[in-house]
């Protein structure tokens, strides 16, 4: 295990040191971001005595060295638009994110597993057959759609719920929470609506066909014969066997659902991590975007390697993917 | 039960009291907020905004372009470089302190140090202070625009902004990047508003000045509760939806809906940005025929784009200087005429016509890709093939900088309300010393106009100099130095009981101040 | 017994015909990537033809509408481009960048998938750790941030002038590991049969053996996550549009398509959004039945997470 961890830890600084190449590189390449920040009529001059100032006009090696060792000390610049540390920022727009993920992960949570147990006690009724067969539609549909036709029915044509942003928040030790106000909940409602639709059909039919596998087995029928209620075998003896595999498609798919926050946030111009990345990229804020590369590569391959980690502890039988 | 009814009469007596009591609030939505707190860091239309709601100029455009006193409350011309304020007495910044003078006199000087107000203050020298509430304000050689230029001073609070701070920083200094005092302290200035609360890019709040000096001002708005909403659609669901009372820009092609819905209300008013696009005639030597830039010019139809892209909310321009500046003049009128561009384009000798790229912003001017893409298509009719292409603003300027393509687009709007300074920057010979001509990209280059626009400068005599310019606007008309498609509109979406038509104007500086909400 | 015959009698067309499912949606799928291929041919109008273009047309609504007009029978969008027109090019955009992604990954991941399995030793765990370390970062992240990063390391105006390669490659990059995980997998299992130990006892060398022997047998799997992939590439362009790092809207995808009408879809101009969105629905959704059916019917060991 201890092995194990050290590779992983050796993986990320490998994945890091690719990345901030990249993001340098990428800094390199871009324009001035001196343009966003002066008036239109602002002499050449005057831009370049700013340029000079930032650094922006030493050679290509200085500026390297001097990113990387700023990087070492968790420092990965200023954002230009925010004038703030980049990192500061990414952290102030993480709750806004991390708090629609939460929501939805419950919601996926709280409708996926009675329909999809319910399908596979009674897979043949009709019920069982629309389900499935919306699903297949709702894999088809893009998020973006799926948003904008909320904002449309439910904020312009209803007008019961709000079409964008945060609401009011409530800072609870440094965090900026939307879940302590009736506003800030129901400004939750239409996208974590949106991101959940995205993952029902995969979640229903994931619980549906592992719970059939279970309900075919000895193990299953052994209840039975013990004559145990029914609902007790369901809901007790069978579906603490489907646990297992539908925890590990979680861990694996947690990414695509951040992933998906990207697009949806656009859409709700909800003050998260995705909405903030791709403002710095319309506004060419590249110390933003480097830091963002970062954190987000930094995350993946700790939640990686922490599925990886409870696999093993939960199911010894596997090796840890990667061990030899 | 009984005792449930008097509890509920009790609880609804509550909440309705409460709603009476309740403080009008409006929730702003505009497409950007401003880029820093310290109002002489930038130079942009949204700094300006907020600075007319937590600030006050010495005087401001009234909504037919005449000045109206605000913390001058009279004036004088002394001499010829010399002009007398006398200032409102009794009035308090935020802070507490008294306003007088001498922060008018710091102020100006102040943004003589900034990078981006420089440029407009450069013919003024040091004020001098009278007495506590009288201040002369001089500048080097004759000037036409003094007052124009008074309404950018929003006087500072001298005490507040001097010293150091903790950081051990002067508080007076003007830093655009890393840190200084003005940007991380709320301002203290006079305004009818106090900043309360600051996320850039997500939200800001503003509190009314309990003490606010102008007691005339009808305005009710209690609290100012501004949401920076950069997608035009997002911005107007947020209308429809009730989640914000007062929005703008509107996207032009939704005026309909907005009209149509009983619970909100379209406001709009003419502005004086003038939407172009240059043709390089370095870069192309087709555009450096006369004949081929006037037959651009005859084959744009820009009352066309004003009717079905702006949906009738802009003027369609012939000239450059919109209505009500002095070189307006209504004779100059769009000339799509698409039989004579064709004759032009066969005179030239470009019958067969030509190949030319063009670069325009997509997040800058009121759908500016779409006029991009409508104008190509315009031209392909008189046998230009433009190969148009279209990026967000943080890399189009660069790129225009570069002048990277034939034909650029750009927009622009006078700092100063008046004609010249159009000419200034994009029909003046390029000139990277004096810096005149820094956005004419086409390189356009009439030593008359120059002349004229040199000329007007330093003329005080209103006849005079309205003939200079008239003369210069003729000259860019006739030569077609650039195309002109149309003047912007400004456009508000509010909520019914929203006054929004008496505080906006030209220059897009909704007085908050001063606005009604029944 | 020849192939086709083989074909024939199999139970693989057997099934085929008698699931309504599995041909309609075949039958559609080739009618949507024949009338997307053919579009130029089909349209009415050409939306990259300037001088068909009229600004004055913009935003007819559809033909069957009170102020519609017989010219556009789906209405025309913002620039005055016929909406038919522009979805059939924007189909046609569409179809190229998925076939292209999936055809770019398929190689990258299936090259790399043969060499891992069959050399084995240093370069598989290496091939195979790039591969886990692109795997742990969802695909739509490093096509979001791919595009984001070429866009601004070209500039958009060169980015335009190449968004369809860029977007095939970017696509393609973002998923390859799927396919090397995958065929890797089959290979392993392939190696260890007797027919391939007699390839090498005679003497043929690895090439030939690799592709010829092993490549033939493992396409099964292929097959099966090329459908999955190509519903998912044409899904990922869309995205990608609408975030604004995809195509631009002078050259209409089905994404770009989309996102021009967002700003109009509280106007009152719908059918702008509309009918591209159900094009985009209904065609990613032909492809992912069908896809199922194979899955179901081929039954494949595919490599999951």
């Amino acid at each position: 295990m201890f092995a194990f961890i050290i590779r992983r830890a050796i993986q990320a600084i490998m994945v890091m040191i690719i990345i901030s190449l990249i993001g340098f590189l990428v800094q390199q390449s871009l324009g001035d971001p001196i343009r966003d920040m002066v008036g239109i009529s602002v002499s050449l001059e005057e831009r370049d005595i700013l340029r000079t100032k930032m650094g922006l006009n030493d050679p290509q090696l200085v500026q390297f060295f001097r990113f990387i060792k700023n990087a070492a000390q968790g420092d990965l610049g200023i954002s230009y638009f925010h004038n703030k540390p980049a990192l500061d920022v990414i952290f102030k727009k993480a709750p806004a994110t991390i708090e629609l993920v939460f929501i939805t992960l419950v919601l996926i949570l709280l409708i996926t597993f009675p329909i999809g147990i319910h399908t596979a006690i009674y897979p043949d009724t009709k019920f069982a057959k629309y389900v499935l067969g919306f699903s297949t539609i709702g894999v088809a549909i893009p998020v973006f759609l799926t948003a904008i036709a909320l904002i449309y029915v439910f904020s312009v044509e209803l007008q019961w719920l709000p079409s964008y942003g945060r609401g009011k928040t409530v800072n609870l030790w440094g965090w900026e929470t939307g879940l302590l106000t009736w506003d800030g909940l129901k400004h939750l409602v239409l996208p974590s609506i949106s991101l959940t639709s995205l993952f029902l059909p995969l979640y229903i039919r994931l619980i549906r066909s592992e719970m059939m596998e279970v309900l075919e087995t000895e193990y299953i029928k052994f209840a039975w014969a013990k004559g145990l209620k029914k609902h007790r075998v369901w809901l007790i003896h069978a579906l603490k066997n489907t646990l297992l595999p539908i925890i590990t498609v979680f861990g694996v798919e947690f990414g695509m659902l951040f992933a998906f926050t990207i697009l949806t946030e656009k859409v709700f111009q909800w003050q998260g991590m995705g909405f903030m990345f791709l403002e710095a990229v319309e506004r060419a804020d590249t110390a933003l975007l480097v830091a963002y590369l970062v954190v987000v590569g930094m995350m993946f391959v700790v939640i990686n390697t922490i599925v990886d980690i409870t696999y093993g502890v939960i199911n010894p039988t596997v090796r840890i993917a990667g061990t030899k | 039960m009984k005792k449930l009814f008097v509890l509920g009469t009790a609880l609804l007596l509550i909440l309705s009291l409460g709603l009476i009591a309740s403080a009008k609030t409006l929730k702003l939505g505009l497409d950007a907020d401003p880029k820093s707190i310290d109002i002489h860091e930038q130079l942009s239309g949204g700094t300006l905004q907020f600075s007319h709601w937590v600030f006050d100029p010495l005087v401001r455009y009234a909504q037919d372009m005449s000045f109206e006193p605000r913390l001058a409350k009279r004036w004088e011309r002394i001499d010829k470089n010399t002009m007398r304020f006398h200032l409102v007495k009794g009035v308090k910044f935020h802070s507490g302190n008294d306003f007088t003078a001498e922060d008018v006199q710091f102020t100006l000087n102040r943004l003589k140090t900034s990078v981006d107000f420089k440029g407009l203050f450069e013919l003024f020298s040091e004020p001098v202070i009278v007495d506590k509430y009288t201040v002369d304000i001089v500048t080097t050689k004759p000037y036409g625009l003094v007052l124009n230029m008074m309404t950018y001073i929003f006087p500072l609070d001298k005490k507040f902004y001097t010293g150091t701070d903790d950081k051990g920083t002067p508080k007076d200094a003007v830093v655009k990047v890393g840190h200084s005092f003005a940007k991380t302290a709320f301002p203290s200035g006079t305004g009818a508003f106090k900043l309360t609360h600051r996320d850039h890019g997500v939200k800001l709040v503003l509190e009314r000045n309990e003490n606010y000096w102008d007691i005339r001002s009808p305005g009710n708005v209690d609290k100012v509760i501004f949401t920076p909403i950069a997608e035009a659609a997002t911005r107007v669901a947020a209308l429809l939806s009730g989640d914000v009372d007062f929005i703008s820009p509107v996207p032009p092609q939704d005026f309909k809906r907005i009209q149509k819905d009983s619970k909100v209300d379209l406001v709009t008013f003419s502005g004086g940005r003038i939407i172009t696009v240059q043709l390089n005639q370095k870069k192309n030597p087709a555009l450096a025929n006369v004949k081929v830039r006037q037959a651009i010019a005859y084959a744009v139809n820009n009352v066309g784009i004003a009717k079905k892209i702006m949906k009738g909310t802009a003027t369609p321009a012939g000239g450059t200087s919109p209505h009500g500046y002095s070189g307006f003049s209504p004779d100059l009128k769009p000339r799509y005429n698409l039989e004579k561009a064709k004759q032009l384009m066969k005179e030239a000798g470009y019958a067969n016509g030509f190949t030319a790229s063009m670069m325009a912003p997509n997040n800058r001017y009121v759908n500016d890709a779409k006029i991009a893409e409508t104008f190509t298509q315009m031209v392909a009719k008189i046998g230009i093939k433009v190969n148009l292409k279209t990026m967000p603003k943080a890399q189009y300027w660069d790129r225009f900088d570069e002048r990277a393509a034939d034909i650029l687009m750009i927009g622009w709007h006078s700092d100063t309300e008046d004609s010249g300074n159009f000419y200034e920057f994009l029909a003046m010979c390029p000139d990277t010393k004096t810096g005149y001509g820094q956005y004419n990209s086409g390189n356009y280059c009439n030593k008359e106009v120059d002349k004229l626009t040199i000329a007007a400068q330093t003329e005080t005599n209103f006849g005079k100099r309205t003939a200079m310019l008239k003369r210069a606007e003729k000259l860019i008309y006739d030569e077609a130095a650039y195309i002109t498609f149309h003047w912007q509109n400004h456009s508000y979406g509010v909520k019914n009981g929203v006054n929004a038509l008496p505080i906006v104007n030209a220059q897009n500086f909704p007085y908050l101040g001063d606005l009604v909400i029944k | 017994m020849n192939n086709w015959t083989r074909f024939k009698n199999s139970y693989f067309l057997y099934s085929f015909k008698r699931e309504p499912v599995a041909y309609i949606s075949f039958a559609l799928f080739i009618i949507f990537v024949l009338v997307a291929l053919l579009a130029p041919v089909l349209s009415p109008y050409d939306p990259y033809d300037a001088m068909m273009i009229d600004i004055m047309d913009s935003e007819i609504p559809p033909s069957w509408m009170d102020e519609g007009e017989e010219r556009f029978f789906m209405g025309t969008d913002v620039q005055g481009r016929d909406l038919v027109s522009a979805m059939l090019y924007g189909l046609r955009t569409s179809v190229i960048i998925g076939l292209g992604a999936v055809i770019f990954q398929a190689v990258l991941g299936i090259t790399v998938g043969l060499i891992s399995g069959y050399l084995g030793g240093k370069l598989d765990s290496f091939l195979m750790r790039v591969a886990d370390i692109q795997f742990a970062i969802p695909y739509l992240i490093v096509a979001i941030i791919a595009s984001a990063i070429f866009q601004l390391a070209f500039g958009v105006d060169r980015f335009q002038q190449l968004a369809v390669p860029l977007l095939i490659f970017i696509i393609g990059i973002s998923n390859w590991p799927m396919y090397a995980r995958t065929v890797r997998a089959s290979v392993l299992g392939e190696k260890s049969k007797e027919y391939v130990e007699a390839a090498r006892v005679i003497g043929l060398n690895r090439r030939i053996i690799m592709f010829r022997h092993i490549l033939p047998n493992t396409l099964t799997p292929v097959l099966v996550l090329s459908t999955i992939q190509v519903a998912q590439a044409i899904m990922s362009e869309a995205a990608l549009s609408f975030l604004g790092l995809g195509m631009p809207i002078s050259q209409p995808s089905l994404g770009s398509l989309i996102k021009a009408g967002f700003e109009y879809v509280f106007s009152g101009s719908w059918w702008i959004t509309l009918f591209p969105s159900i094009l985009l629905i209904v065609f990613t959704l032909v492809i992912i039945l069908f896809g199922d059916w194979l899955r179901d019917t081929l039954n494949p060991k595919l490599y999951k997470g």
